[in-house]
C-alpha cells in the first residue's frame, strides 16, 4: 500500500517536473527566438549604418571636391585676366603669391632635392647618370617636384641619380 | 578566432582584403595605396625595402632589386641580391612579410591566418613553394585558392547553380583565360591559356611613341630621349588610357615639354578614341588566340559559358570588354573592381573559414523599393529607403492637416515616384479618434516594421490618446526582378517631370502653410503688431489665399514669399520692442512666438531645405522637409 502511495507520489512528482520543464522550454524557445531577431535586426542595423557612411563619405567627398574646384576656377578666372593682360608679369607674380598661399594655409611644402643624397622616402628614381665628377647616389636632375602635406608624402620628387663610372 | 586576410600575390603588385562586418574591404598599405609593388630590394646600407620605398629605388640599384619573384616560384632556382643568394619562397615572404604588418597596422589586431591566391595554372611545386612563403612570413596559410576562382568567388558565382564560368584575367604585363565550371559551390578548372608577354604595359609603350611620333613630325624632336619630357609623356599617355575607356575624345595638353633653340614647345593633340583603339587593337587582339585555344581544350563551344569575369585594370578599357563579348558571346561582369576582384574573393574565402561570413546572415534580404505613405498633397513620404537592409524599423511623428480633423488615413506605398499615385499602394487604413484640435498639433507617430521574411506591419498611433491601428502586408520584397526594374525603369524616365510636380505641391503646401500659420501670428499677437504691419500681412494673407485658390504655382510662390516678408518685418519689430522692455516680458515675447510658427518665423524664404512646417509636422531629428498629410 505504501510502495503504491509512493509510487504515485513518484508519478506526480514526475507529471510536476516534466510539466515545469516543458515550461521552461516553451520559455526558452521564446527568448531564443526574440534573440535571434534581436541579433538579425542588430546585424541589418549594421548594414544599413555601413551604407548610410557610404553615402556620407561619398557626401563628404563631393564637398572637398567642390571646395578644390572653386579654388582652381578663381586661379582659372585670373590667369584668364593675366593672359588678356598685355604685360602680364606683375600680374602673374600676385597670382602666384595666391597659389603659394593657398599651399601654405594647406602645409604643404616642396622637397627640394638636387645635390642631395637619394632617399627612397621621399624621391622616385627615373633614371641614372654615369658621372665622373660627382658622388655615387647623389640626385643630379629633378623630373617633377615632390611635395609633403602635413609632415607626409605627398608626392615623391621624380629624379635622376648620379651614378660613379666603374673603373674598367 | 582572429581575422583571416586574403592575399593576391601578384607578379607586380599585390593586394590584401579583409571581411569586415560581412563585407570586404581592400587594405591600404602604410604608403597610402590600394596595393603592395612586389618588389623587394637590399640597399646598400644593408636595408630592406619592400613595395613602394623599394620601387622608388629601383632604377639605382638594380643588382639589389628583384621584382617578378613570382614567375620563380617552385622551380628550385635562387636569385642574387647585393651579392647574397635567396630562395623564391624567401623573397616572396619578404612582401607577404610586409602586407602582414601593413594588414596589422590598418586592423589593429595580430593576423596570423591568410588566404593566398595562385594562377590556376601553377603546379603542385609552385603552390608548395607559396604555402612556404606564407610560414616564412609566420602566416599560416589556410587554403591556397585559384585567382579565378577568388575572382568567381567576389561576384558570388559559387551560389548560382552549376554553370561554366571564363575568367579573363588582362593585367599589365600578363594574359590569363582560365575555363571553369562550378557545382555545389565547387570550382573545377577545365583549361587555361594565356600569354605571358602581354599586358597592359604593351599598350602604354605604344601610346608614348604615337604622342612622341606626332611630336617629331612637327617639330623634330624625339622626346623619348629627355627623361623629363618621357616622364611627363608617360604619364599624360596613361590618363589618356583612362580618360578615353569614358569619353570619346581628350585633349592632351603638355605645355613647355621641351625647349628647341632656346624656344619652349608644347605638345597640343586631340586624341580620339577611334586613333587610341587603333593603336591598342593589335594587342588585344592578341588574347583571342587563346581564349579560342582555352575553349577547344576545355571542349565547349561559346555558347557554353554562362558567365564572363573580367580581372587586370586592362578589362576596363572599352575596347577590351568589346572584344571579351565577341570572344565568349556575353556581356562580361564588371561591377566589383577588377583590379581589386581576386584579392575580394580571397576574402571570401577567408570569411567562409573565419565564420566573419554566416551564410545566413549574408543572405539578408534588403528592400528593393522604397516604402512610403501618402501626405498632404498626394506626396509619397518616405519612411524605408529602397536597398535598406531587413529586419528593420522606422517610425516618424505627422500631424494632422486641417483643424479639427479627428482621421488620418494610412495609404502604405511602394515605388520609387514622388507621387503618391504613381506607386503601388500596398494597403490602406484609417485611424480615428483623433482628438478636435488645430492643426499640426495632433502627434501621430507612423511606424514601420519589417521582419526578416519581409512581412510589414504599419502602425499608426495617436501619441495623445494612445490609440492605435495597424496593417500587415505580406510578400512585398517577393516582387520579381522584372517588376523592380520595371519601376526603377519608369521612375527614372518621370524622374523630371515627377521632380516639377512635387515642387509644385510643396509650393502649395507652404503656402497653405503659412497662410495658416500667418493667421494664427495676427491673433495671437494682434496686440504686439503695429497697425501698418497688421494692414501688410492681412493684404499679403488675402492676395496668398486668392492665388491658392487659383492653379498658377508662381503666383502662389511669389505670394508666400511677399506674405513671408511681411510677417519677417512684423517679427523684427516685435524682437526690436522686446529687446528694449525688461528682461522678463523678452522671455515672454521669446517663448510667445516660438516653437508653432518656427519655420514661418525663420527668415529663410529662401532656403529650400527649410520648408514651412505645417499640417503634418514632422518630429525628426533630422527635420529636412516637413511632411504634410491630409485628411
Amino acid at each position: 500500500m505504501s510502495t503504491k502511495k509512493s509510487t504515485g507520489k513518484k508519478r506526480e512528482t514526475t507529471v510536476k517536473k516534466t510539466d515545469s520543464l516543458k515550461k521552461e522550454m516553451v520559455k526558452l524557445k521564446q527568448e531564443l527566438k526574440e534573440k535571434e531577431d534581436k541579433l538579425l535586426r542588430s546585424y541589418a542595423d549594421l548594414h544599413n549604418y555601413q551604407k548610410r557612411m557610404e553615402k556620407e563619405l561619398q557626401i563628404k567627398e563631393e564637398e572637398t571636391k567642390k571646395k578644390y574646384i572653386s579654388e582652381l576656377l578663381n586661379l582659372s578666372e585670373l590667369l584668364k585676366k593675366a593672359y588678356a593682360d598685355k604685360s602680364p608679369k606683375d600680374g602673374l607674380k600676385h597670382i602666384l603669391n595666391n597659389i603659394d598661399n593657398f599651399f601654405e594655409k594647406e602645409q604643404i611644402k616642396s622637397i627640394d632635392c638636387v645635390g642631395e643624397k637619394f632617399d627612397h622616402n621621399l624621391h622616385h628614381a627615373v633614371t641614372t647618370i654615369e658621372k665622373d665628377d660627382c658622388k655615387d647616389e647623389i640626385i643630379v636632375e629633378e623630373v617633377k617636384k615632390g611635395y609633403m602635406i602635413n609632415g607626409k608624402l605627398l608626392r615623391p620628387s621624380q629624379v635622376i641619380v648620379a651614378k660613379k663610372k666603374e673603373n674598367e | 578566432m582572429g581575422k583571416i586576410i586574403g592575399i593576391d600575390l601578384g607578379t607586380t603588385n599585390s593586394e590584401v582584403a579583409v571581411i569586415e562586418a560581412g563585407k570586404p574591404t581592400i587594405i591600404k598599405s602604410a604608403e597610402g595605396q590600394p596595393y603592395f609593388p612586389s618588389v623587394v630590394a637590399f640597399t646598400k646600407d644593408g636595408e630592406m625595402l619592400v613595395g613602394e620605398t623599394a620601387k622608388r629605388q629601383a632604377v639605382t640599384n638594380p643588382e639589389g632589386t628583384v621584382h617578378r619573384i613570382k614567375r620563380k616560384m617552385g622551380r628550385g632556382e635562387k636569385v642574387k641580391a647585393s651579392g647574397k643568394s635567396y630562395s623564391p619562397e624567401q623573397i616572396s615572404a619578404f612582401i607577404l612579410q610586409k602586407i602582414k604588418k601593413d594588414a596589422e597596422d590598418f586592423l589593429g589586431e595580430k593576423i596570423s591566418d591568410a588566404v593566398i591566391t595562385v594562377p590556376a595554372y601553377f603546379n603542385d611545386d609552385q603552390r608548395q613553394a607559396t604555402k612556404d612563403a606564407g610560414k616564412i612570413a609566420g602566416l599560416n596559410v589556410k587554403r591556397i585558392i585559384n585567382e579565378p576562382t577568388a575572382a568567381s568567388l567576389a561576384y558570388g558565382l559559387d551560389k548560382k547553380g552549376d554553370h561554366k564560368i571564363a575568367v579573363y584575367d588582362f593585367g599589365g604585363g600578363t594574359f590569363d583565360i582560365t575555363l571553369m565550371e562550378v557545382g555545389e559551390g565547387v570550382f573545377e578548372v577545365l583549361s587555361t591559356n594565356g600569354d605571358t608577354q602581354l599586358g597592359g604595359s604593351d599598350m602604354d609603350q605604344a601610346l608614348v611613341d604615337y604622342l612622341a611620333g606626332e611630336f617629331k613630325k612637327k617639330h623634330d624632336v624625339d622626346l623619348k630621349k629627355d627623361p623629363k619630357s618621357l616622364q611627363r609623356l608617360s604619364e599624360a599617355a596613361e590618363n589618356a588610357k583612362i580618360e578615353l575607356s569614358s569619353t570619346l575624345q581628350t585633349d592632351i595638353n603638355l605645355p613647355y615639354i621641351t625647349v628647341v633653340d632656346n624656344e619652349p614647345k608644347h605638345l597640343e593633340l586631340k586624341f580620339t578614341r577611334a586613333k587610341f583603339e587603333e593603336l591598342i587593337a593589335p594587342f588585344v587582339d592578341k588574347t583571342e588566340k587563346p581564349s579560342e585555344q582555352a575553349l577547344k581544350d576545355a571542349k565547349l563551344k561559346k555558347s557554353d559559358i554562362d558567365h564572363v569575369v573580367l580581372v587586370g585594370g586592362t578589362t576596363r578599357i572599352p575596347l577590351v570588354k568589346k572584344k571579351v563579348e565577341e570572344i565568349f558571346g556575353k556581356v562580361p561582369k564588371r561591377d566589383v573592381d577588377p583590379m581589386e576582384c581576386v584579392a575580394i574573393g580571397a576574402a571570401v574565402q577567408a570569411g567562409v573559414l573565419s565564420g566573419d561570413i554566416d551564410q545566413d546572415i549574408v543572405l539578408l534580404d534588403v528592400t528593393p523599393l522604397t516604402l512610403s505613405i501618402e501626405t498632404l498633397g498626394g506626396v509619397a513620404t518616405a519612411l524605408i529607403e529602397r536597398n535598406t537592409t531587413v529586419p528593420t524599423k522606422k517610425a516618424r511623428i505627422f500631424s494632422t492637416a486641417a483643424d479639427s480633423q479627428s482621421s488620418v488615413e494610412i495609404n502604405v506605398l511602394q515605388g520609387e515616384r514622388p507621387m503618391a499615385a504613381d506607386n503601388k499602394s500596398l494597403g490602406r487604413f484609417h485611424l480615428d479618434g483623433i482628438l478636435p484640435a488645430p492643426r499640426g498639433i495632433p502627434q501621430i507617430e507612423v511606424g514601420f516594421d519589417i521582419d526578416v521574411d519581409g512581412i510589414i506591419n504599419v502602425s499608426a498611433k495617436d501619441l495623445g490618446t494612445a490609440k492605435e491601428q495597424s496593417i500587415r502586408i505580406t510578400g512585398s520584397t517577393k516582387l520579381s526582378d522584372e517588376e523592380i526594374t520595371r519601376m526603377k525603369k519608369v521612375a527614372e524616365e518621370h524622374a523630371e517631370e515627377d521632380k516639377k510636380r512635387k515642387e509644385k505641391v510643396e509650393i502649395r503646401n507652404n503656402g497653405d502653410a503659412l497662410a495658416h500659420s500667418a493667421q494664427k501670428t495676427l491673433d495671437e499677437l494682434k496686440d504686439k503688431i503695429s497697425d501698418d504691419d497688421k494692414k501688410n500681412i492681412d493684404g499679403a494673407l488675402k492676395e496668398l489665399r486668392g492665388a491658392l485658390a487659383g492653379d498658377d504655382v508662381d503666383k502662389i510662390k511669389e505670394k508666400t514669399d511677399k506674405l513671408s516678408e511681411a510677417l519677417q518685418k512684423a517679427s523684427t519689430a516685435i524682437y526690436q520692442q522686446a529687446a528694449q522692455q525688461a528682461a522678463q516680458q523678452q522671455q515672454a515675447a521669446g517663448t510667445q512666438t516660438d516653437k508653432k510658427s518656427d519655420d514661418s518665423w525663420a527668415g529663410h524664404p529662401s532656403d529650400e531645405d527649410k520648408t514651412i512646417d505645417a499640417d503634418y509636422k514632422v518630429k525628426d531629428d533630422d527635420k529636412k522637409k516637413s511632411d504634410d498629410k491630409k485628411k
